[in-house]
């Protein structure tokens, strides 16, 4: 029995629990910060206790290591928050040197308010609680790496494949919209207070078991009919949701449009584009400058009393394609990350121009008062209506990106991604084709932003950031590189999830980039990958042949 | 007329002088082979064939038709195939996939059809292996798809690069044998080797080079007889 690991990881796990209370979570999180801490202490006895390749861990050595693990995080924050409360109570002023502990943050972690801690509540009780947690957590993580060794993989493999499986896969989406619908009864109460955020993660944990149902239904008619019953509930969905339910799932819709564009150039082509936010400000801006009324151009041409919403949208995309061109001119022979680097200051000249052209795009003080999409006379300029939009745009960029996949295009795409040399020789037109990947990409996020701006009324350069390609390369990978599917996906964890997780908003960074980390040691090719790539990174053989000559 | 004619050719890489001059011609329905020591410029004639790099001065003509206002892909349009040194497969794809990518800028899919089926014919390996992902092949495997998948553009002259490049000598002799046989099936082959001695007995012409000039040329027979190609290439004193 080696204990090692488990008093390893549980030094690593102190380090980064400590590190977080440091940086205030804390008090961030109030009383939702006992579960959070839970939650991560398990995630790490998980991840540190996982099987190297080839050596497979005993039930027992998880067990007994990820008890180690709790019990040593579970022992360490009650010493370390006893010696500042000792400190505070001795008047030692320990926090101009850690702004962030005070004695509410110390209550917080003993589950105190902050009237109960200066009353003189015991902390004991509550740091028990916590340690006894931490213990079980550990435990609990330690023991679940069963599910992720390669056994464990084969024992779930056979369990979703038997009938009963199957058919649970199937109906579980279901079962999450008719918990969403129980909550619109009058009386029942399951959320209380936070209602509809409890909704909002009803839909997501439905649309995402409609995912991965639609993937594990047999193709034919058990598919098609699956397909048609989530259509219907998708389409039914804006309907049912309340105001602030919309506006979340609008915004997913949108990075959605963005998410299966850049998956076009960095998933299908494998030109790695950290710009890619500049087509969806050329987009946003575009459709901003030609319909907001106070606008340099509108106000430059009075005669001219701007374009709707459905003459903008393809104008922005023109210019976003034209845009996409005219970048990839410089960088046609730029591989890797030389492509990378000129991409990502293409954005921010983009950005900073947005921001300095004062005269022409309002500088700073943005684009004010765009009007929102009319459809046969009916106003769509509200969450709803933006929804509906989103959804639809959606489709259709994700159909043409299917078509285009499956078209000799898609096919020199992942040859130009594979081996820009070899494909040449294969008689493939790089410039071209570089070209209609820049191009299409484009197009989808120019289309996204027109729909941005309209949804935003006002937009400015900030809303134009670095951080939104980040945000949608991140999105892309989180869900699997090149899988449509899997946008979605990725959509919900990293556009969706925050608005759930109000109360550590400011963690959003922190937990991207640990659910990066997290996802590329665990599952490094997605959440919901494309087939390739999910037989690229694991070097299997195909499970289903492809289509064949004879 | 001559399939293929290379005519005082000079390429350059910057400012290093790597082809000097160099004439060669292949023949319809030969097969010949190109073979020097390392560095000679054997490489650089192939790039320069299929239009990777420009010749500064001479011409490159197949069958009659410069090819120095082509772009790559163009040339291979035209009927030029090449199997690339270091074999050079897409390892990510499945075997069938790479053969579908050598195909790619042919829009006959019957004539396609009937290509896949002959280069299972030629190597019934790969037909087991379709589905399998090309780099989880062996060595000798990856040789056999890179020339299935030049066959599969239907060339009318195939550029092989040192394809016994870091195999086993029994499979050095069956990847000569299926260049015989892809000959004997009528297509042209230009064959760049450091294996002068398996290079000399498949093919019927040949040219040595140094340092980017032909020194000798002749039938593979004469070459094979010539005492410097002895002394150099074959190791015989």
């Amino acid at each position: 029995m080696y204990l090692k690991d488990g008093i390893r990881g549980g030094l690593i796990t102190f380090g980064i629990i400590l590190f977080l209370n440091l940086l205030g979570l804390p008090l961030t999180a109030e009383s939702s910060i006992v579960p959070i801490f839970t939650v991560l202490v398990g995630l790490f006895a998980l991840l540190l206790l996982r099987s190297r390749a080839g050596q497979e861990r005993s039930l027992l050595n998880a067990s007994v290591n990820g008890l180690l693990i709790g019990i040593i995080n579970g022992i360490g924050l009650v010493i370390v928050t006893y010696i500042f409360a000792r400190m505070q109570a001795n008047a030692i002023r320990v926090n101009q040197v850690f702004a962030q502990i005070l004695p509410e943050h110390t209550g917080a972690l003993a589950g105190l308010t902050k009237a109960e801690v200066l009353a003189g509540e015991s902390i004991w009780p509550g740091m028990t609680k916590i340690a006894v947690l931490f213990a079980i957590a550990g435990l609990v993580g330690g023991a679940s790496i069963r599910f992720f060794t390669e056994k464990g993989r084969k024992r779930m493999d056979s369990i979703s494949a038997s009938s009963f499986g199957h058919y649970t896969v199937l109906i579980l989406p279901l079962v999450f919209f008719a918990l969403f619908l129980s909550l619109r009864i009058k009386g029942v109460k399951i959320g209380g207070a936070e209602e509809n955020i409890l909704g909002l993660l009803l839909i997501f944990l439905f649309v995402s078991a409609a995912l991965f149902a639609l993937r594990a239904a047999r193709p034919g008619k058990e598919q098609i009919a699956l397909s048609i019953v989530f259509l219907i509930l998708l389409v039914a969905i804006p309907q049912l949701t309340d105001l602030f339910q919309n506006a979340v799932l609008g915004a997913v819709a949108i990075f959605v449009v963005m998410g299966v564009g850049l998956n076009v150039v960095v998933g299908y082509a494998g030109l790695l584009n950290l710009g890619y936010v500049a087509f969806f400000g050329i987009g946003a801006y575009t459709f901003g400058l030609l319909s907001a009324p106070e606008s340099y151009v509108l106000v430059t041409l009075p005669a001219f009393n701007g374009v709707t919403f459905w003459i903008g949208l393809p104008i922005a995309i023109l210019v976003g394609v034209i845009t996409g061109i005219l970048l990839v001119i410089p960088v046609l022979s730029m591989r890797g990350d030389y492509l990378a680097i000129v991409t990502l200051g293409f954005g921010e000249i983009i950005r900073l121009l947005l921001l300095n052209l004062r005269d022409y795009t309002g500088g700073p003080g943005g684009v004010l008062n765009i009007p929102s999409p009319i459809v046969f006379g009916v106003d769509f300029g509200n969450p709803k209506g933006i929804l509906y939009l989103g959804i639809i745009f959606s489709g259709i960029v994700a159909f043409i990106t299917i078509r285009l996949r499956d078209s000799r295009l898609g096919r020199s795409w992942i040859a130009l991604r594979e081996d820009e040399d070899v494909a040449q020789a294969m008689g493939i037109n790089l410039v071209a084709v570089k070209l209609l990947a820049f191009a299409t990409g484009a197009a989808f996020a120019a289309g996204a932003g027109a729909l941005y701006a309209s949804r935003q009324v006002n937009i400015f350069p900030d809303n134009f950031s670095l951080l939104v390609s980040i945000d949608v390369l991140c999105l892309i990978i989180i869900g699997g590189l090149g899988s449509i599917e899997g946008i979605v996906l990725g959509s919900i964890a990293l556009i969706g999830l925050p608005e759930i997780l109000r109360s550590v908003n400011e963690y959003r960074i922190v937990a991207f980039g640990a659910l990066l980390v997290l996802m590329m040691i665990l599952r490094p090719e997605g959440l919901l990958p494309s087939v390739r790539h999910q037989r690229e990174l694991r070097g299997e053989e195909m499970t289903e042949p492809v289509t064949s000559s004879d | 007329m001559a399939l293929l004619e290379v005519r005082d050719v000079h390429s350059y890489y910057g400012n290093i002088h790597a082809l000097k001059g160099l004439s060669i011609t292949v023949e319809e329905g030969e097969i010949v082979t190109l073979i020097g020591a390392n560095g000679a410029g054997k490489t650089t004639t192939l790039r320069t064939i299929c239009g990777v790099i420009k010749p500064r001065q001479g011409s490159v003509s197949l069958e009659g038709e410069n090819l120095e206002p082509f772009k790559i892909h163009e040339i291979v349009y035209k009927g030029v195939a090449l199997v690339p040194e270091g074999r050079r497969i897409f390892s990510r794809l499945t075997v069938y996939e790479n053969l579908d990518m050598g195909a790619y800028h042919r829009i006959d899919n019957d004539g396609i059809a009937e290509d896949f089926d002959r280069v299972f014919v030629l190597f019934p390996r790969l037909k087991e292996r379709r589905n399998q992902v090309a780099g989880t092949l062996s060595g000798g495997e990856q040789q056999m798809l890179a020339t299935a998948r030049a066959l599969m553009a239907h060339p009318r002259l195939m550029l092989l690069d040192e394809p016994s490049m870091g195999l086993a000598p029994v499979l050095v002799e069956s990847i000569f044998e299926t260049i015989q046989e892809i000959n004997r099936e009528g297509t042209t082959i230009l064959l760049v080797e450091q294996n002068a001695h398996m290079a000399l007995q498949v093919a019927h012409r040949g040219y040595v080079l140094q340092t980017g000039e032909i020194v000798l040329d002749g039938t593979a027979e004469a070459l094979r007889n010539n005492p410097m190609v002895q002394k150099s290439y074959l190791g015989i004193e």
